[in-house]
């Protein structure tokens, strides 16, 4: 039972970086229908932008305010990087054909991968210790600081997100865009201004993301990107691509899921597992967990 | 215009016989990886540019033909050349299998599901199942070629079998493009709906679609075996899949783009060696930069083996 709750926790945690990452594909996708493939290499960049913030520009300091400045600065950072990108490499091709925009895409992941490699270098750097490392025991459970605090930080976080989409004048105008562009132009929605503005949000929460990931792993590559956007984007597919809630249950559920393989059966088989998992569920229910049974637009 | 569309191919083709012979055995390792590459790439044209699904789990199929070869020859000592029927028609079986529940998967969650699949038979491989893939680190020391008793162990002979693969992956294309399957396919890509309405079996064709590409990549993956003599999961991992899906939209999805393509993503990085870190860096500019200049591709693919008595009508009513 001890292994259970064990991967319960670690799987919550994990989970909920999954889903931080999975709400930038989800929105961005719900709005554009596009695969944002350079999404998981932004979360990748953060992680090496929250590096060199710490150390260039706080100073290596660990308090409090330097941590929380450094959250700030990155997703700052990585937002003005989400809307170059949207603006050089996706606003041209909103009009060509679905797969011009899917190869742009994946150019502009590897370009941002590759970047990350000229400016940080190839091999692993070691995110530093922000967090004093504490950790409890409850009956065998060993819980860190880490985890609470990734966890309790994202929830608040994509509560906020649900509240902001659902309940506020902006937030509407995101759900008319999804729905019909050219229906919510008519409407006097800036839909460019809503695009930027999904690039903004999803951005910075892939920022958050790529610095838990950072704190949580502590080393970082050039090309974790691929890995963590990838499993992230399964979560976004597994709740059903485009619909908010849908992303973070399927990246509790995936979290879960892949602690639970690596407790029981093997880290080495996860990927398969969870490909596996992901292909069922497909071939059961073809747009999600809690996606739509929408027609192809003829 | 009209004569480098004529003559273009067979030039091209009679250049490629000649080429080797001309080259140092550097130069010839390279243009064998170009021919065999070239097949990869002609083959997920047929899944993704003939039939538009969107395929980034091809290198599987590649890597599967390659796998094949080399388990046949190391532990059971057949000949390369006696490989191959088994070699082709084991991954085209298998796509077809694997197809089947998949086809109707709207494009995005299919191009995951390609991804997945590929990353599962990558960790199916690295984690050495049935104890005959070699694990992470492969199979090596393969047999030469060998036809009734010739060794052709010479890279000369290799290139002319990664050669002679290519011509039949061209015969077939070009098949494909006269036939009533290719114009099926044709139907589809352009429009489903409307080509299920008329009368073509849509399921069926992305099917076969899938097994024709998945067989042919098998073939290159024997030619790829044979070259290295080896074989390891790094070189079908999905990034390799993902340089395949490039390569064909980039590319135009047209028999010279492909060509194109994959001489500028795997040839044009051993002229420019020293950028070498450079490289992806500027494939992925290159890629946005085509994009946004020509989206139909660099040189686009024109449907044009349609018979006169079909395109006539079309004329009058414009």
């Amino acid at each position: 039972m001890d292994i259970f709750f064990q991967q319960l926790a670690n799987g919550l945690t994990i989970g909920s970086i999954f889903a931080l990452v999975a709400l930038g594909y989800t929105m961005v996708y719900g709005v554009m229908r596009l695969i944002n493939f350079a999404h998981g290499d932004m979360v990748a960049a953060s992680a090496f932008v929250g590096l060199t913030i710490y150390t260039q520009v706080m100073g290596q300091a660990t308090s409090l305010v330097a941590v929380v400045a450094i959250f700030f600065l990155a997703a700052v950072v990585m937002a003005g990087v989400g809307i170059i990108l949207e603006r050089l490499a996706y606003r041209p091709l909103r009009e060509a054909p679905r797969l011009s925009a899917v190869v742009s895409a994946l150019g502009a992941s590897l370009m941002i991968q590759n970047g990350i490699m000229l400016i940080w270098g190839p091999q692993m750097r070691i995110f530093p210790e922000l967090i004093p490392n504490i950790s409890w025991e409850i009956n065998g459970v060993v819980i860190s600081l880490i985890q609470v605090l990734i966890l309790t930080l994202s929830l608040a976080l994509m509560v906020a997100l649900y509240l902001f989409v659902e309940k506020t004048r902006m937030g509407a105008a995101i759900r008319a865009s999804a729905i019909d562009q050219d229906a919510a132009r008519l409407m006097g929605i800036n839909v460019n201004k809503i695009i930027a503005i999904i690039f903004i949000i999803g951005s910075s929460l892939g920022a958050v993301g790529g610095l838990f990931i950072g704190l949580y792993y502590r080393g970082i590559t050039f090309n974790m990107g691929w890995q963590y956007g990838l499993y992230a984007f399964i979560a976004a597919i597994l709740g059903g691509i485009g619909n908010i809630p849908g992303a973070m249950l399927g990246g509790m559920l995936l979290g879960l899921f892949q602690a639970f393989i690596a407790g029981y059966v093997s880290s080495t088989w996860a990927d398969a597992f969870t490909f596996i998992l992901l292909i069922l569920i497909l071939i059961v229910r073809p747009t999600g967990l809690l996606g739509e049974r929408v027609a192809e637009k003829v | 215009m009209n004569i480098l569309k004529r003559y273009g191919l067979p030039i091209f083709l009679v250049v490629l016989l000649i080429l080797p012979n001309l080259l140092d055995p550097r130069w010839q390792a390279i243009a064998i990886t170009f021919l065999i590459f070239s097949v990869v790439a002609l083959s997920e044209d047929i899944v993704l540019g003939k039939a538009g699904m969107f395929n980034m789990g091809h290198a599987l199929f590649f890597g599967m033909g390659a796998y094949i070869t080399a388990i046949l020859n190391s532990q059971y000592g057949w000949p390369i050349l006696a490989t191959i029927p088994v070699a082709v028609l084991v991954p085209a079986l298998f796509g077809i299998i694997f197809a089947g529940p998949i086809v109707h998967l709207r494009g995005d969650y299919l191009l995951v599901v390609t991804i997945g699949i590929n990353i599962v038979f990558i960790q199916v491989l690295q984690n050495n199942l049935g104890g005959v893939t070699g694990g992470p680190n492969g199979i090596f020391g393969l047999d030469g070629l060998n036809l009734f008793g010739w060794q052709l162990t010479s890279q000369l002979s290799t290139y002319y079998f990664a050669f002679i693969a290519m011509l039949v992956t061209l015969a077939v294309m070009r098949n494909l493009e006269k036939s009533k399957a290719g114009r099926a396919l044709h139907y589809l890509r352009e429009d489903s709906l409307a080509s299920e309405s008329i009368g073509i079996n849509t399921r069926t064709y992305k099917i076969f679609a899938f097994g024709l590409g998945a067989g042919l990549a098998g073939l290159a993956g024997t030619v790829f075996a044979t070259q290295y003599s080896a074989v390891s999961p790094e070189a079908f991992n999905f990034m390799q899949s993902v340089l395949f899906f490039s390569i064909v939209l980039v590319g135009g999805s047209s028999i010279p783009g492909i060509f194109l393509g994959v001489f500028v993503m795997f040839i044009l990085p051993e002229i420019f060696r020293e950028f070498s870190t450079w490289r992806y860096f500027v494939f992925g500019f290159a890629m946005i930069l085509t994009m946004i200049l020509r989206p139909h591709g660099i040189w686009p693919a024109s449907f044009g083996k349609i018979p006169k008595f079909l395109i006539k009508d079309t004329d009058h009513g414009a």
